[in-house]
This record gives C-alpha cells, structure tokens and sequence, in this order.
C-alpha cells in the first residue's frame, strides 16, 4: 500500500523556518494536492518526501515504512519536475528507459515498458527524437512516462502544468487527471494554481508561511474555508471581504453587521460568539443585481468585465469595493447607479484578530 | 541608414583588428617562401613573385653557417606531440572535469574557485626552479613524465575552472531527476553531467594542448636532448634558429615556424565553435 503520512515534519533552512509541524495523511491512490502562493512551503514539502532535502525534524512514511534516511532511489517515488528536468542529450526512448537500464532490467524487458508506457501517453511516435526537438506538451508527457515506467509508490509533480500555455493547460488537466484514476497510483501535485487544485484534486492542503491552513476536499475548502487566507486564495475572482461590527440588531431580535458604508440585516444568521470585530466574506457568485424598488443595498459602477457566459461587475458601496457576477451579458455604464443583494445564507464571517472562521446557526 | 554606418564601422574595425592579428602569420608564411637575398632586400617585399620551399627542408646557408630545416623538426614534433596530448588528457578528463564537478556541486564554494583561477595567473617564472628540483630529485629531467607533471601543474588549474562555469550552468533539477531515477553520484556525474559539459571540455582540451605546445620556458629548463634521447620540444627546436653566426637563420626560422604552427591551427579550426563558447564562458563567470 503506498500512502503516505507526514509526521510533526520541521523544515529549516539556517534559523528559516520554511515549514513548521506539518502532519498530513495522503491515502493510497489519492490525488493530494499540495495549494498555496510562491513561499509557502509546498515545493520543499514534495522535495523532503522525495528525499531531496533532510528533515530538520519529524517523520515521513511511505507504504508503513519510515522513509527519513532513505535515498530517493530506496523510497521508490518518481517525480516530474516543473520543468520536465529530461535528459537533453539522450533521446526520448533512453530518457525513458534510463530508470530502468538503472535497475539492471534486460534490454527485453526495457523495450517492453518503455513501448508500453509511450502507448498510453501517445508519444511512440517521439521516441527517436530529443528533448529539444519536441514541444512543450510532448516534453511533458516524456517526463510522465519516464517517472511511470517503474511503477513507483508515489507519484510526485511539482507545478508541471505551469510551463504549458492556457489551453494546453486546460487539455492537460484533464489528461492527467484520467491518467491517474487510470493508473491508479498516490499522487502529490503541487500548484499556486487554485484552479488547477480545484478540478483536480480529490483532497487539497492549502499551505501558507510553512503552515497548513485547511485541508479538505475541493467543495468544503470552496464552500466552509476555515480562515481568512484560505478564504481569500481559493476561488476566482477572490471571495470579497467586508471588514465590520457583528451586532445585535437594534430591535433585540437578531443580529447585524455594520461598517461605514453598509449596515445589513442577518435576519435569522446568528454567528457563533459575542459581538466583535469581523471580516465578512462572500463570494461573487451570492451577489445579485435587483431591480430598484424592491429594497437592496445601493452601489455605484465601478467596472465591467464581461467574459461572453458571465460577467464580473465591480461596485462601490461607499468605501467598500465588491465584485459580483452576473450571469450571462449586461450592459451597464460605468458611474450608474444599481442595487445589489446578498445572498445571506451564503455569508461567511471571519474573526479580525485570529484569522478563523465563525460558525453560525 | 543609421544602421548601416554603424554596421560598416564595426566591419572597418573587424578588418583592421583581423589584419593586426593575421600579419605576423602571413609575414612568417611569405618569409619561408622567399630566399635568404628576398628577406634582406629592404624595403621588404609584401608580395613576393617568386617563391622557393627550399626553406623547408634544405639547410639554410646563412652568413656561411648551416642551420637546421623545417623538416628536421620533426624528433621535437614527437616529443611536443606526445607530452601536449598526454599532459592535456590526463589533466583535464582525470583531474579537471572530476575537481569542477565537486567544487561546484559539493563543495559549493565560491572561493576555491577563485583560488583556483588565481593559481593560474602567477607567473611561470615563480615555478621554475622548484619544478626543475622537483623533477630532477625523481629522476624525470629530459622524459616525457617529467614534462607532463609540469604542464599538468597549470593545465589542470585552468580547466577546472573552465569548466565550472560549465557545470555550473546544468540545471540542477536534470542531476535531481536522475538521483530519483536511481543513478549514484557518480553515475550521474558520468552519464548525465559530463556528457552535458562537452563543448566545455572540448575548449579546455584545445587551449590546454595549444598551450603545453607553446610552452618554453619549463621546457628549456627540464629537457635537454629530442627524442629518443630525450624530450625536447618544438619551441626549444625553433631557438635553435636564432643563433646562427651572430645572425638569424630567418628563412628556416619561419619555415620552422609555418610547420609547427600546423597542428595547433588545424586543433584550433576544428574545435572553433567550442572555443567560443569556451572563452566567453569564462569571461561571464569567473
């Protein structure tokens, strides 16, 4: 069985801390994705379960076994590199076959794998030519079947996708994602793509400053993120955020949230807690445009960006900026006034000083 | 039309500057084609109508005194051969490429390599008494062994650091994809690495055989007989043109000259490319 557990793992660089108690379980044949901005952490977490870095402290496990002072050859993982890492001077069958030929397998026996591995990736047609006479796609697709061909524990990737242009990237999230359920062995993938995390992943670890901050399948890490960061850094356009007062409303009953532009009625919400400093979080699909006359919160026109299915309108409300999105095409003038409503029971509401979310009833 | 001047000034440049460097050669070559009355005539012909090869490989009649030919440099041509391919191979495949690979992989120190790059700015000079002691307490004076440790001593230095910068420039992820594929260290160093420095270690091969056979002054100092008694080498042979009853022997000299210049011009036009990028290499490092 190949999962693999992180165990209170410390990485430090000097007096750097770049990854500070971690412990995760990535189960067998799960696609674990590893989430979160440049410096977060994530590409030395995949290098330390690769056995390309030492652990300051803690344990890794790969299929039961403690991997800590293994080499990589030992821990049997493969890995494909951002930027596919290929041997420039071999051509892509030897690229292919050199894991093996390592492994003292016969010639036979290597031409079988490797034959059989450029099938399912469809580059038998390349394995003549080198690295540098194949594009970026095709490169990719070596550098997944030269990590293949041994049938490794693991799987590591660290951000292949981003070196590919948008719509191959596309073509390629698909691709790998079939590959692996096909193949079905443990993958770790590292991204700052959101996106990509999202389609892809069946379980996700948002990572940010060496820290985890949720983790959790693509639709709770999008519905119920667990603090502000990762609030702010899954979903695109970015959820918008109010910073204000929750209060009990002024008739008793019920609470409300107040800042200088907005005072809104949570009608039956009732956050967790005392009243207190909070952002108020929402995403931009929970935002309506309502005719005027039937209540609703005043805003102005700040910016229109219609993407032909949808279209993101950007207003103000006073101070406050939010972007909503409308379904379909509109057309608004910049400076116009319109009324926006939110959708309540989509609220998310985060405590200003520790980051966390509050639960509600 | 801006551009056009411009690029006609680079080329008045170019011309000029290839001319400064080409002239002694073509100077040499016609000068071993004239006889000894063409040399002396001043002013000196440029473009001489008539040309002999007698130069080459008969004895030169200077003054009345007999010098040696072109041809018969070929006993100092086997011993210059020899100890250049010899001192080139084994200083820069067995020391070098091994040393520049740690140093910038392993030890990772700046420093050593500009320790090293310093080594190979201190004069021959310095070197040439303890050498010549070191050489005759191990009774190599006048072999081929007793060259070749010499020259290593400053060939080894120079395509260590030639080539890390070489090294320097793989992509460590390529070295981290083999490490995971299985490969040892050193398997890594000799399947992927190496193979990927080669233009590196074609222009350290080149310019470190062009400069043992250039080299005079250890040469001077540790031989002093040709093969097979000894070890001589060319530039030593070509000295012996330059006393020849109070006079140069000029036509042999340059004939001489226009011979053993061959192999290190055919090295040099063959490796071009390599050299190149060898040199600016090591301009931008360093």
């Amino acid at each position: 069985m190949s999962e693999v557990i992180i165990e209170n793992v410390t990485k430090k660089f000097g007096k750097n801390v770049v990854l500070d108690n971690i412990n995760l379980k990535i189960d067998a044949k799960e696609f674990f994705v590893l989430l979160g901005p440049s410096g977060s952490g994530k590409t030395t977490l995949l290098r330390l379960i690769a056995g390309l870095e030492e652990i300051t402290s803690g344990s890794i496990y790969i299929g039961g076994r403690k991997v800590n002072n293994m080499s990589p050859k030992e821990r049997n993982v493969a890995m494909v590199f951002q930027n596919y890492a290929l041997y420039p001077h071999m051509n892509v069958y030897e690229n292919i076959a050199l894991p093996l030929k390592v492994r003292h397998l016969s010639d036979d026996q290597v031409r079988e794998k490797v034959k059989s591995i450029s099938a399912v990736l469809h580059i038998e047609d390349i394995l003549d030519k080198k690295p540098g006479q194949i594009s970026g796609g095709q490169q990719q697709r070596v550098a997944l079947a030269r990590a293949l061909v041994r049938d490794p524990s693991v799987f590591l990737l660290d951000e292949p996708l981003s070196n590919l242009d948008a719509k191959l990237r596309v073509e390629a999230r698909v691709f790998l994602k079939k590959l692996q359920k096909e193949v079905g062995i443990t993958t770790i993938f590292v991204t700052h793509d959101q996106a990509e995390a999202l389609t892809m992943a069946t379980k996700i670890a948002v990572l940010n400053k060496g820290v985890i901050t949720q983790v959790g399948d693509p639709y709770e890490l999008y519905r119920r993120p667990n603090d502000i960061f990762t609030a702010g850094f899954v979903g695109s356009p970015a959820m918008n955020m109010m910073r204000g007062k929750i209060r009990r409303s002024y008739s008793g009953s019920g609470w409300m949230f107040v800042n200088d532009d907005i005072s809104l009625d949570l009608n039956g919400i009732e956050p967790n807690g005392e009243e207190r400093e909070i952002f108020m979080g929402i995403r931009p699909e929970h935002i309506k445009l309502v005719e005027s006359g039937s209540g609703g919160i005043d805003s102005t026109v700040f910016a229109v960006e219609p993407l032909g299915s949808v279209t993101y309108i950007t207003v103000n409300v006073g101070k406050t900026q939010l972007i909503l999105q409308h379904l379909g095409e509109i057309k608004l003038d910049v400076g116009s006034s319109i009324k926006i409503q939110l959708d309540l029971n989509s609220l998310l509401f985060y405590d200003v000083t520790s980051g966390k979310r509050l639960s509600t009833n | 039309m801006k551009i056009k001047i411009t690029s006609i000034i680079v080329l008045i440049i170019l011309a000029i500057v290839s001319l400064i460097y080409l002239f002694p050669i073509y100077w040499t070559l016609v000068t071993a084609l004239k006889n000894s009355l063409q040399i002396f005539t001043y002013p000196p012909i440029f473009f001489p109508t008539k040309i002999t090869l007698s130069n080459f490989y008969t004895p030169g009649n200077v003054f009345g005194a007999v010098s040696q030919t072109a041809v018969g440099s070929i006993p100092w041509m086997i011993d210059s051969t020899i100890v250049a391919i010899i001192a080139t191979l084994l200083s820069t495949i067995l020391i070098a490429a091994p040393a520049a690979y740690s140093l910038v992989r392993y030890i990772k120190s700046i420093w050593f390599g500009r320790l090293i790059l310093f080594m190979t700015m201190i004069p021959e000079a310095v070197f040439v008494v303890p050498f010549f002691l070191i050489v005759a307490k191990i009774n190599l004076l006048n072999t081929w062994w007793g060259l070749i440790i010499v020259y290593i001593s400053f060939t080894a230095p120079f395509a260590t650091w030639l080539l890390m910068g070489f090294f320097n420039d793989i992509p460590k992820s390529v070295e981290e994809a083999a490490q995971i594929d299985g490969l040892s260290p050193f398997q890594i160093f000799y399947k992927i690495s190496l193979r990927l420095v080669t233009p590196g270690i074609i222009a350290a091969l080149v310019l470190n055989f062009i400069s043992c056979w250039n080299e005079l002054l250890y040469a001077l100092v540790i031989t002093y007989s040709p093969f097979p008694s000894g070890a001589q080498t060319v530039p030593i042979f070509l000295t012996s043109f330059i006393i020849v009853e109070k006079s140069f022997a000029w036509g042999g000299l340059a004939a001489a000259g226009i011979f053993t210049m061959l192999p290190t011009i055919i090295l040099g036009i063959f490796a071009q490319k390599y050299l190149a990028r060898g040199l600016t290499m090591g301009a931008v490092k360093g």
